[in-house]
């Protein structure tokens, strides 16, 4: 791609890809039905709604909603297990299968190559986890190894800097319409596999003895968790990139065990945080790169919003705790967890 | 005891991967009965009963609970074939871990861990329905903690997050307990209202086994002790089984370990 190394002012908006030269007919288009002053003023109402009129905009919105809340469900979990770790180790395990799958069957072979990959590192990952053999050190250096693979397979391409910064940092914003669907099903895969072992997944992640004791089975749990966990991976590559999707998984869950104490209120206050998050995130970059000429990154710019929500939250709470709660105290409610209640709209 | 026991262990060794463990099990447990697991630490009392739950494997003699069996090459055979049957899988051991291993931040309140007793009958698909909110409930007033549902769990003290673990291991309604180490750090009223609930569990048909350093809480609720430190040293009523010498052979004369409860076994006042 010649056009990729005169870089305007819209190249990391829209990261390589094949499809980059249509969407930025469409954009052209666009930039051609409003007059250039339009875009420039763009309005909130503009930035918040009208963006998502453009077809390639209303493309990254579903997929960014339909993630944010699998992985805000799975990335509670991921907190109460205190699984960040081989969250971490998942992101890396995927980049060789992304990489093999580019190579092999171009954009088409990312979900198939990233899916083999992520499942083969949660079996991989769960066994040494459960049969004790690794220690951290250990699945790092393996987890370095096969990311270093996938470095190499990319660069044997003739667009490496643009393949790998795809992979890395996603392509959001030119997902083609037919990968919508297997990514929406690789999600619901996820969604529905932490949803039927709910209850036992709590009750291992509060009290593993106690979990064991019940006859749960240990390595199935965390197989099933860590399989999830693999497929939210899997579907966030395609959009934010495998360096950025850790945050997904992370930040919702953080901000749900700020907000409130109460179990079951965890997974909808992380399911909202992040499709509220993932939808500032891609306003705010299409109103900086369209209407105020500012180079914003989608998927960097989704995952700036992630964190400042996370560090605003932390905000609230350090407010509602010196603040207290007085009719708390009277119920029997203990002060933090009421005030706090209030700010994400629990009822009593 | 004319009833068939709950649990019989017959010459049975539970060893760790790393080659600890405990040995010469010989014991029964009647129901209705509650048998006190005596002994130092260290001395395989948790083996024991992670054992009997299916978490250590049997690799000597026979164990029986219920109806269900396990030897020893049976044991081997399921162990080759993948993830372990655990005896507890329908729910008939009701276990109660020490709560200091529990994280008290964590977000649950004291009702939805009663009600994780509940889970092992609900299976995957079908969620907690009125029958268990009622089961849940019951356990609750019968620790005396029906007024604490919905704190959360981290919240509570030592003893009533004890008792809250109790009530979990009642909802499920088992037909044997085991108890690890219930009276740690409990003060006077939650020591009295565990024993309450025991006897009461007792008086229901539930065998009960207990694992204590506490030889008064042997006395009080016990119907028979067992003795262990690495392996068997005696099984019977607590007068014949809590004897000074049996007693200071068990805790190889580490007294410290008793607290001042050595100076009021049942043996001891004979002498």
């Amino acid at each position: 791609m010649a056009s990729r190394s005169n870089s305007t002012s819209t190249r990391s908006w829209f990261p390589a890809t094949r499809d980059i030269d249509a969407e930025r007919g469409i954009l052209a288009r666009d930039r051609a039905w409003h007059p250039v002053g339009e875009w420039r003023t763009m309005s909130l109402v503009d930035a918040l709604f009208g963006a998502f009129t453009v077809p390639f905009m209303a493309r990254a919105l579903v997929v960014m909603l339909v993630l944010a809340v699998v992985a805000g469900i799975v990335g509670v979990l991921v907190n109460l297990r205190g699984l960040e770790f081989i969250s971490d180790g998942l992101t890396h395990a995927v980049f060789p299968g992304l990489a093999i799958g580019l190579a092999v069957g171009g954009t088409a072979g990312l979900l198939p190559g990233a899916a083999i990959a992520a499942m083969t590192a949660a079996v991989v990952l769960t066994w040494l986890d459960r049969a004790g053999i690794a220690s951290d050190a250990a699945i790092a250096i393996v987890l370095t190894a096969t990311f270093s693979v996938g470095v190499i397979v990319v660069s044997r391409g003739d667009d490496y800097a643009g393949e790998l910064e795809a992979l890395l940092f996603g392509r959001v914003l030119t997902i083609p319409p037919a990968e919508v669907l297997p990514l929406v099903g690789v999600s619901a895969v996820a969604l529905a596999a932490v949803a039927v072992t709910m209850k036992q997944q709590l009750f291992r992640a509060f009290d593993a003895r106690g979990s064991r004791a019940a006859g749960d089975s240990a390595s199935w749990l965390d197989l099933v968790l860590n399989g999830a966990v693999a497929l939210v991976v899997v579907a966030a590559a395609s959009t934010i990139g495998t360096l950025l999707v850790l945050a997904l998984l992370i930040v919702p869950g953080a901000v749900a065990r700020l907000a409130t104490q109460r179990l079951w209120l965890l997974f909808p206050v992380a399911a909202l945080f992040a499709s509220v998050a993932a939808w500032l995130g891609l306003a705010v970059g299409f109103a900086g790169s369209v209407g105020a000429g500012i180079d914003l990154p989608a998927g960097s710019t989704i995952v700036a919003v992630f964190v400042a929500g996370y560090a605003l939250v932390l905000l609230g709470r350090w407010i509602a705790d010196r603040l207290g709660h007085p009719r708390a105290t009277e119920s029997g409610t203990p002060p933090v967890t009421a005030s706090l209640a209030a700010t994400v709209g629990e009822g009593r | 005891m004319t009833e068939s026991p709950v649990l019989r262990l017959e010459g049975v060794a539970f060893t760790h991967p790393g080659g600890s463990g405990v040995s010469g099990l010989d014991l029964e447990i009647a129901p209705g009965e509650a048998v006190a697991l005596i002994g130092p630490n260290g001395a395989g009392k948790s083996t024991l009963l992670m054992g009997v739950l299916g978490m250590v494997t049997l690799t000597a003699g026979r164990m029986t609970v219920a109806s269900s069996e396990a030897d020893a090459a049976t044991e081997a055979s399921t162990a080759a074939a993948g993830p372990r049957r655990t005896h507890s899988q329908d729910g008939m051991i009701g276990f109660l871990p020490q709560a200091a291993e529990l994280d008290p931040d964590f977000p649950i309140s004291l009702e939805q861990v009663v009600m994780q007793g509940r889970y092992r009958r609900l299976g995957f698909l079908r969620w907690p329905g009125r029958a268990d909110r009622e089961a849940v409930r019951r356990a609750l007033e019968t620790v005396g903690l029906g007024d604490l549902a919905r704190r959360r769990f981290g919240e509570l003290s030592g003893g009533q997050r004890q008792r809250g673990l109790l009530a979990r291991a009642l909802a499920s309604e088992p037909r044997l307990l085991l108890l690890d180490e219930p009276f740690n750090g409990l003060d006077q009223q939650n020591r009295d209202a565990l024993i309450d609930t025991v006897r009461g569990l007792k008086a229901r048909g539930v065998a009960v086994l207990i694992s204590t350093h506490d030889l008064e809480l042997a006395k009080l609720v016990c119907d028979r002790v067992v003795l262990v430190n690495g392996t068997q040293l005696a099984f019977g009523p607590v007068a014949d089984v809590l004897t000074l010498d049996n007693v200071q052979e068990c805790f190889d004369g580490v007294e410290v370990e008793l607290d001042e409860h050595t100076l009021v076994v049942p043996g001891h006042e004979g002498h």
